[in-house]
Order: structure tokens, then C-alpha cells, then sequence
């Protein structure tokens, strides 16, 4: 077998080698070789095999997202889903650590009121949502208002659970170098507890995006919902995706950054 | 100290429960038959209580719940098919774990709610934009944690199992499936909820029929009262369906 | 020992977990009396669960016994006294989220020492245990060894009599035990504090104190107590001294059957595995 073609492979291992070494090294630039690969396979599908009524390339979307843009009223719906989702995430924040710090503070409160959280979190939901749009309306408060019960119980838990969780031995050896219980709660539970309030911040996040956007799209009479409405009864994949993808890409801008503010600030548990 | 927990506190804790829960059922009840708040906003609860009966005794939800569970059945088939051997194929090497797990990871971040008008124009208000939603939103969970259950398992085992000769099937039966399996189903567990719940979901924003849709018609049509009975049965539905998961579940782990 | 001796007096203290006739219910403690002289460094030894951290978190004010007192320095102890004793546990107990400057500034903070005095006193401590290089550091970039390095600086920040150390060096490995008992027994030397040191290991007991206490398996109670009779700073040249092995096989001598008795729910391995058991067979 050596002795076959031994010119040919020893050729073929010398111009690919480095080359495939770098990618072995540099896995995030194989990353974006695969979402390039992909990319182009939906070009290529969509501009030779399907139906550009329901699908549009990648390319064109990304061409006529001025168009997108200058659709009246597409800006000002993605402004207000933006302050739909920055209300809620506050609110979300706020209600979220309020309770959730009241619950992990004391043993019986935990015991008590957490079976009920877990209970209240783990109901489906998008069963209630329109009651939600009846009693608050289809403008922006519904949509905050399903934002933050989206939101609100994964910061609960996390900063029950950070406040619970804290190791008996840092409050033990505070206590013994004379600590008041202010001080306890000052200097040891709550720096615990705040890697842990990241966290939900994180989980909180996707929660809120989840929370708005359901109920934006559940309203087609108004806001992000009547333009997804509009563009799928007028087959206008292009805009359609365009919309979706300024969509995604805001999802993904706030999901990175409270994910770096969860990096940041939970260093020390490293 | 916190060792000791004394019995009276355990049922202190659970008074404190029932309390809560009764309390809002009591609020409920005297806001609609005291207080009279209008019955568009809330129903009165018994009035709710005899629609859920009505539903259940006429047999009208057969059909919503058929649909719902056949495109919940097939968009969970079709995660777990997908995300199962997705992520075992990537497990198997540490360089397509750094090329993968990232890229799965950032997408399950984004709401994949949002594909769902993508979804309903390619493929139209019927069951397939449903499923295919779920089988979306129920893939990244499990092919996620496939992927790190697979991928984590310690070398510790792998390197004992070899040493005493194990061969490829062995090693795949008796060292990385057991180690895997916790956080295997712990995925399809996630999986199985999400996808249950976009289903609901995306019935609920643009659907034909289903018991989401169904919900949607009767708050369109102001019967708040069967609407109420509706989204008791969908939670109850929704909690038959996670008690049998939990003793598959259960079953799969002592087998 | 007179009272105006000893820096720490404990009287008949007893202490149960649970109560009598629970599942959990354990006596950790019993009658145990004891006198700890100013300026010695006290070694508590014995099997698993005897209780001897149960009493030094006695002494420290931080468990309460069911029954018995400590006096220290002369006052009764009811709960922490920052300003009469320092603690170092066996973990890390810095708080992961302070560098190690802030964790000793805090420490005196709780204690009550003026704003103004705090930087310089974490200074002096921090050099004491060689780690002024490190004050920025958090705890988590830290090895384990000087992890404890820095809670002993904390602890010695504030400036009390007494220190009392739980297995300070219980998670260390083996080398890093043995130079950071050097730098304490020389650190005790200086300082002249009264030290309770509570410890697993043998050789750690004998070439750190004055005195050993021996504790039997649990009700744990003190079965003995051997001196030491060698000077501060010990060198490690100690170690192989004869003096040394003698002491250490004493106290392996009185604890051996403590330990056993503690681990009696373990079956001894008496039977050695017989792996011609399967020939023989044949050959029947």
C-alpha cells in the first residue's frame, strides 16, 4: 500500500495540514465556516428550489432591510416591543429579588411559600395570556404585564436559592469575629446572594423576550403582531424574515449582555 | 439548630400552604358573588366549575385534545430523534463540542417563539407549523444536554473500563449510557416541556384548532366562564402529562 | 493551674445533638474539664466525632453546651467574644467575594476596630504570614495553604489572646502542613497567644503543642493529657528526634482503640482475599 502513490499523499498532507491545523486550533472560526455553510445552503435553496412566495434568500433580506425600515410604523412597533421588554425586565428584576430575598431569608418562609413558587412557575402559562390582553388591553402594559410573569420566577428562585445556599461557615465565622446581624445581612448574604441574582437576571431575560414576544404576536391588531399578520397574508417573505431577524438579533444582544453582567459579577465563584 | 425540624414546623409550613391557596379561592369567589366584580373580567368560580363539568361530560374537547397531543406527540418524536443523535454524533469529539455546543446554546437564548410566522407561511395555520415550532423549541434542551451528558463522562470510568478490556459496545452499555442517562432525560424532560408548551402556545397565536386556539375563540367571544374551564383542563392535561413522564421516567432508571 | 492561670477554664461541659430518644440524637460531649494555660498551644486530639470541634466551638462562644460553662479569662462565655478570641476554621471561610486585604479589613470592621487603624493592622498581619504579595488577590486564586495562610492573618488582625484553630490544615496535603506548622510555631514564638488546635493528625499534635489532649471515641471525653516539653520556635530537625517518635507513639498507643472503637460498624478486613480458592476447587 506504501508504495502505490506515496507522492500524491505525502502532497495532499503538506498543503492541508496547516491549514486544518489552524481550524483544529481555532474551533470558533469552524464555527463560523458551519454558519457560512448553512447560510449558503438556504441561499442556494431559496433562490433555485422553493417558492420565493414563502421564502426569501438570506441575501435579499439582508438587502432590503431599508425597505423593512421604511415600512410605516415597522420602526416605531420594534421601539415599543424594545420598551416592552426593558419595563419588563425592570419590573421582572425588582418584583423578582423582592420576593425572592423575603422567601430565602427566613427558613419558614422558604419552606412555605416555595412549594407554591415552583407550583405557580411550572403552570403552562400561555394558557392565560388572553386574559392578559382582555384585562390590560392590547396595547403595551399586556405585554409588559406577560413579560414579567415570565420573568419575575426564575430571579425569585435564583435569589432564594443564592440566599439559602450560603455556606453555614462564612456566617459562622463572622459571627465569631463579632458581626451584627446587619452586618451578617450586609456583608455576607447579600454579596452571596449576587452571583445568584445574575443568574436569574439571565434566566429572567430569556423569560421576559419569551413573555413579550408571545403576547406581541398573540395581539395581530397592533405592534410586532399586525406586521408578522400583514406579511404572511401578503406573502412577503422578505420583510417577514427581516422583521424576525431584527427580532432575534435583539434577543441575542440583551441575552449577551446580561450574560456578561452574570460573568462579571459572578467572578469570584471561579 | 438547623439539623432539627421539628414536626410542628413542617405542618406550621404546610397550614401556611392550604391557607394561601384557600385564601385565593376565597378571594376568587367572594370578589365574583360579593363583591361583584364583572363577570367579563372574572368569572364566578362555580359558574367556571360547571363548564369544566359540561366540557368534560359533553366529550367537546376530543377533538381540540387530539389535535393538540398529535402534534405535540410528533414535534417531540421528532426532537428527541434529532437532538438524540445529533448530540451523541458531536459528543464523540471534543473538537465538535467546541464547534457545536456554542452555536446550540446561543440560539436556544433567542425566544424561537419568533420563527413561528416563518413557520406558518411556509407551512401553513394547520398541525405541520405547530409541530414543526415544537420539534424547534423541544431540539436544543436535548441535544444540548445529550451533548454534555455524553460529553462529560469521566475518564476516570472510560480509562477503568478500558483497562479491563472493555470493547466499543461494552463501554457504550455499561460505562457512557449509565453515566449519560441522568442528564440524557433530565434534556427530554425540558424538551418535553417546552415543546408541550409552544404547541399550547403557538395554537394560542395563530392556529386553526387545538386547544389553544380553542381558548383564543372563547376569549374572542367573551365566555369567560368555559375559557376559565378551558385553561383548568389544559393544566390539568398538562400535569397528566408530566406525572407520566416522571413515572416513564422512573421506570427507565430502575430498569 | 489557678484560675488567674488559665486563659480558659472549661468546667464539666457536655453537649447533645437532638434530643434523648430521637433518631438524630448524638452526645458529642461529655463531662469534659479542662484548663488551658496563657501563652500554651493546646492540641485536641481524637477519633472522628468526638467532639472535640464541638468544644472548641464551645469555647469560642459560637454552640452553646447543654450543660457546663467556659470561663475565659476569668468571663463566663455566652455567646462570640471578638475581642477575647479569634477563630480559624477548617475550610476557607474568607468570603469568596472580598480580596484578601478586604477580608481582613472586614474581619475588623465586625470586631469594632476604628476605620483608621484597619489598612495598617492588615498590613502587619498579611506580613506575619508572608503574603503581602497576594493582598488583591481573591480567595479563589489562591492555593488551599494559602487560603489558610490568609485566614490566619485575618485572625491575627485582631489582636485577641486567644486563637482557636479547628484543622486549620485539615484539607492541606501533607508538605504544605508541615511548613505552615513551622511558620505557626515560630509566628507562637512572638506572640505569646494562647492557641486551642484542634487536629487529625499525630505528628501535627506533637511537634505543635505544649500540651495534647487526648479525647476518647464518642461520648468523646478527655482520656489524657501529654506535654510536649520542647521550646518554641520548633525546628523541623524536631521531627526526627527521638523525643518526637516517642510522643507520637504514645498517642498512637492511646487513640488506636478509640479509633476503633469509632469506626466499629466497619468490618475489620481480616479475611485476606484468597485467589487460590478457585484452583483448589478444581482440584476437590
Amino acid at each position: 500500500m506504501a508504495v502505490t502513490h506515496p507522492h500524491a499523499r505525502t502532497a495532499i498532507v503538506r498543503t492541508e495540514a496547516p491549514l486544518k491545523r489552524w481550524f483544529l486550533r481555532h474551533p470558533g472560526a469552524m464555527r463560523g465556516l458551519v454558519i457560512a455553510l448553512l447560510l449558503l445552503i438556504w441561499e442556494f435553496a431559496a433562490r433555485f428550489l422553493l417558492d420565493s412566495d414563502f421564502i426569501s434568500p438570506p441575501s435579499v433580506v439582508l438587502m432590503s432591510l431599508g425597505t423593512l425600515f421604511a415600512t410605516p410604523g415597522v420602526p416605531k412597533a420594534l421601539g415599543l416591543a424594545l420598551y416592552e421588554i426593558a419595563i419588563g425586565f425592570a419590573l421582572a428584576a425588582v418584583i423578582g429579588a423582592g420576593i425572592g430575598l423575603a422567601v430565602g431569608l427566613s427558613r419558614f418562609a422558604h419552606r412555605s411559600f416555595m412549594p407554591i413558587i415552583l407550583l405557580l412557575y411550572g403552570l403552562p402559562q400561555v394558557t392565560i395570556l388572553p386574559i392578559f390582553v382582555l384585562l390590560f388591553g392590547i396595547g403595551a402594559a399586556s405585554k409588559i404585564a406577560f413579560g414579567v410573569s415570565h420573568g419575575m420566577f426564575p430571579i425569585m428562585i435564583s435569589v432564594a436559592a443564592g440566599v439559602q445556599k450560603i455556606n453555614p461557615v462564612l456566617r459562622t465565622s463572622a459571627r465569631s469575629m463579632g458581626a451584627s446581624r446587619a452586618q451578617i445581612l450586609y456583608h455576607v448574604i447579600f454579596p452571596h446572594a449576587v452571583p445568584s441574582f445574575f443568574t436569574g437576571l439571565r434566566l429572567g431575560m430569556t423569560g421576559v423576550l419569551l413573555g413579550v414576544l408571545l403576547a406581541e404576536l398573540y395581539v395581530s391588531t397592533a405592534g410586532i403582531g399586525f406586521f408578522t399578520s400583514l406579511f404572511t397574508q401578503n406573502l412577503e417573505p422578505t420583510r417577514l424574515i427581516g422583521l424576525v431577524a431584527m427580532l432575534a438579533v435583539i434577543a441575542v444582544v440583551l441575552n449577551e449582555i446580561v450574560r456578561r453582567a452574570e460573568l462579571h459579577y459572578g467572578r469570584w465563584r471561579a | 439548630m438547623n439539623s432539627r425540624e421539628p414536626l410542628a414546623i413542617r405542618i406550621a409550613s404546610r397550614g401556611v400552604q392550604a391557607f394561601f391557596l384557600l385564601g385565593l379561592l376565597l378571594v376568587w369567589f367572594v370578589a365574583t358573588n360579593v363583591w361583584h366584580i364583572s363577570t367579563i373580567l372574572l368569572p364566578n368560580p362555580l359558574n367556571v366549575w360547571q363548564q369544566l363539568i359540561d366540557v368534560v361530560r359533553s366529550g367537546e374537547f376530543v377533538g381540540d385534545l387530539r389535535i393538540t397531543l398529535t402534534e405535540f406527540a410528533s414535534a417531540f418524536t421528532i426532537a428527541v430523534a434529532l437532538g438524540v443523535t445529533v448530540g451523541y454524533s458531536i459528543s464523540r469529539s471534543r473538537y465538535l463540542i467546541k464547534v457545536f455546543e456554542p452555536l446550540f446554546s446561543a440560539i436556544y437564548a433567542i425566544p424561537i417563539i419568533l420563527f413561528l410566522p416563518l413557520y406558518v407561511m411556509i407551512w401553513g395555520l394547520g398541525p405541520p407549523s405547530k409541530i414543526a415550532l415544537g420539534a424547534t423549541i423541544g431540539f436544543f434542551p436535548i441535544v444540548l444536554n445529550t451533548i454534555s451528558g455524553f460529553g462529560s463522562v469521566d475518564r476516570t470510568l472510560t480509562s477503568a473500563a478500558r483497562s479491563m478490556g472493555a470493547s466499543d459496545m461494552q463501554m457504550f452499555w455499561h460505562v457512557l449510557l449509565p453515566a449519560a442517562l441522568p442528564i440524557v432525560l433530565a434534556g427530554l424532560r425540558m424538551g418535553f416541556t417546552v415543546a408541550l408548551l409552544s404547541v399550547i402556545g403557538s395554537e394560542t397565536i395563530a392556529a386553526l384548532a387545538g386547544l389553544g386556539h380553542r381558548i383564543v375563540n372563547l376569549a374572542e367571544n367573551m365566555e369567560m366562564a368555559r375559557m376559565f374551564a378551558y385553561i383548568v383542563f389544559v393544566v390539568a392535561i398538562v400535569a397528566v402529562l408530566n406525572v407520566a413522564l416522571t413515572m416513564i421516567e422512573a421506570y427507565a432508571r430502575w430498569q | 493551674m489557678t484560675a488567674a492561670e488559665a486563659a480558659i477554664r472549661i468546667c464539666d461541659v457536655s453537649h447533645q445533638f437532638g434530643e434523648i430518644g430521637q433518631a438524630r440524637h448524638v452526645q458529642a460531649l461529655k463531662d469534659t474539664s479542662l484548663d488551658i494555660a496563657r501563652g500554651e498551644l493546646h492540641c485536641l486530639i481524637g477519633p472522628s466525632g468526638c467532639g472535640k470541634s464541638t468544644l472548641l466551638s464551645v469555647i469560642g462562644g459560637l454552640t452553646k453546651p447543654t450543660t457546663g460553662s467556659v470561663t475565659v479569662s476569668g468571663k463566663p462565655v455566652r455567646g462570640p467574644m471578638p475581642h477575647d478570641i479569634a477563630y480559624v476554621f477548617q475550610e476557607s471561610a474568607l468570603f469568596p467575594w472580598n480580596t484578601v486585604l478586604e477580608n481582613i479589613v472586614l474581619g475588623m470592621k465586625f470586631q469594632g476596630v476604628p476605620k483608621a487603624k484597619r489598612r495598617d493592622r492588615a498590613r502587619r498581619a498579611l506580613e506575619a504570614v508572608g503574603l503581602e504579595a497576594f493582598a488583591q488577590h481573591f480567595p479563589g486564586q489562591l492555593s488551599g495553604g494559602m487560603r489558610q495562610r490568609a485566614a490566619l492573618a485575618r485572625a491575627l488582625s485582631l489582636e485577641t489572646d486567644i486563637l482557636l484553630m479547628d484543622e486549620p490544615f485539615g484539607a492541606l496535603d501533607e508538605q504544605t502542613r508541615m511548613v505552615l506548622g513551622e511558620d505557626l510555631s515560630v509566628l507562637l514564638s512572638r506572640s505569646h497567644k494562647t492557641i486551642v488546635f484542634v487536629t487529625h493528625s499525630l505528628g501535627e499534635a506533637v511537634f505543635l503543642a505544649d500540651r495534647v489532649a487526648v479525647f476518647s471515641a464518642r461520648p468523646g471525653t478527655i482520656k489524657q493529657i501529654i506535654a510536649v516539653d520542647e521550646p518554641h520556635p520548633r525546628k523541623p530537625s524536631f521531627m526526627t528526634a527521638l523525643k518526637f517518635h516517642a510522643l507520637r507513639d504514645q498517642l498512637y498507643g492511646l487513640l488506636h482503640d478509640e479509633i476503633r472503637k469509632s469506626i466499629a460498624e466497619t468490618a475489620p478486613l481480616r479475611r485476606r482475599y484468597d485467589d487460590t480458592a478457585e484452583k483448589n476447587e478444581g482440584v476437590a
